[in-house]
């Protein structure tokens, strides 16, 4: 992953992808993409930044598989719960607040 | 060898579970269960954004530009933090040391940015029940999730500090850089969701 001469380079060219990354999306934010597609896409994008600082900034892709899948299943289960539920039911959730006395949403 | 008995040996149990420390492994746990804190907060975000009719256009509330270079500081500080960790690794406290120092800086310099974008909102009529662009929801949100990922930024700087300080006193643990660092990472992780939702979506 990093030469002994440069111990260092390869966390600068991660560093470097890092911020590419950053800049596409900020590109994104102002292209006036369809409301949903740019939030597609920009979480595609934070999920690569994301998997890149969780595997290398943080080694997780060189510990024991029973770590690695510990992290990502616990992360995993807490997108889906955190995600799909409300999603799924959340034309409810619209309604209850719609529904609050003097809520003017 | 059964499933079950390959899981086992992964796990092994003991003083190093999984092949690490019980301190390295609980750092995992402690960040998927914080993961789980800011998911909840970013999720409510998003309901309560759709519920709220007059949600305000973030360009006009804040300098994009502005959030741009604090992303800009806090990702080169986790690019510092895996530096020292991987100069501990090789056993060279000195680099390591200077590396976390750099990291600090960095970490200092995000939440003096924060502390300036604060005042500035605040100064602007924001408040936790007003907002001058809009619904008064996007200033209770902004307050509370950009507050706990800094109250996270502050809480690193000090752990930090602790191993930085530790290190010139020569009581000096690759691995308690390395578990500083784990959670140095996840602040700027959770920066990665924060930027993109709240302030670019």
């Amino acid at each position: 992953m990093s030469s002994d001469a440069h111990p260092y380079r390869f966390y600068w060219i991660l560093w470097i992808v890092l911020l590419a990354v950053t800049l596409l999306m900020i590109a994104i934010e102002g292209a006036n993409l369809p409301a949903a597609l740019a939030v597609a896409v920009l979480l595609f994008g934070s999920a690569i930044k994301a998997t890149l600082i969780i595997f290398y900034y943080m080694h997780l892709k060189f510990e024991h598989l029973g770590l690695i899948l510990t992290v990502l299943v616990g992360l995993f289960v807490t997108a889906i719960l955190m995600f799909v539920l409300p999603a799924y039911d959340g034309g409810h959730i619209l309604d209850s607040f719609r529904s609050l006395e003097g809520y003017s949403g | 060898m059964s499933q079950t008995a390959i899981a086992q040996a992964d796990w092994g149990g003991g003083a190093s579970p999984f092949g690490v420390t019980w301190q390295k492994m609980m750092m995992w746990f402690f960040i998927v269960t914080d993961a789980l804190l800011f998911a909840g907060l970013l999720v409510s975000y998003g309901v309560v954004r759709i519920a709220t009719g007059d949600w305000p256009a973030q360009s006009e509330v804040f300098s994009l530009t502005y959030i741009a270079a604090m992303t800009f500081v806090l990702i080169t500080s986790s690019a510092t933090m895996a530096c020292g960790v991987k100069a501990a690794e090789l056993g060279r406290p000195a680099r390591a040391a200077q590396f976390v120092w750099a990291t600090i800086v960095g970490g200092f310099l995000f939440l003096g940015m924060q502390a300036y974008e604060w005042t500035h909102f605040i100064q602007d009529g924001g408040g936790l029940l007003s907002n001058p662009w809009g619904s008064p929801t996007f200033s209770q949100f902004f307050f509370i999730i950009t507050g706990f990922h800094g109250f996270h930024v502050l809480t690193g700087v000090t752990v930090l500090l602790v191993v930085a300080i530790r290190a010139a006193m020569g009581r000096y643990s690759p691995a308690g850089v390395e578990n500083a660092g784990l959670y140095w990472h996840f602040v700027d992780l959770v920066w990665v969701f924060v930027f993109a939702l709240f302030y670019l979506v």
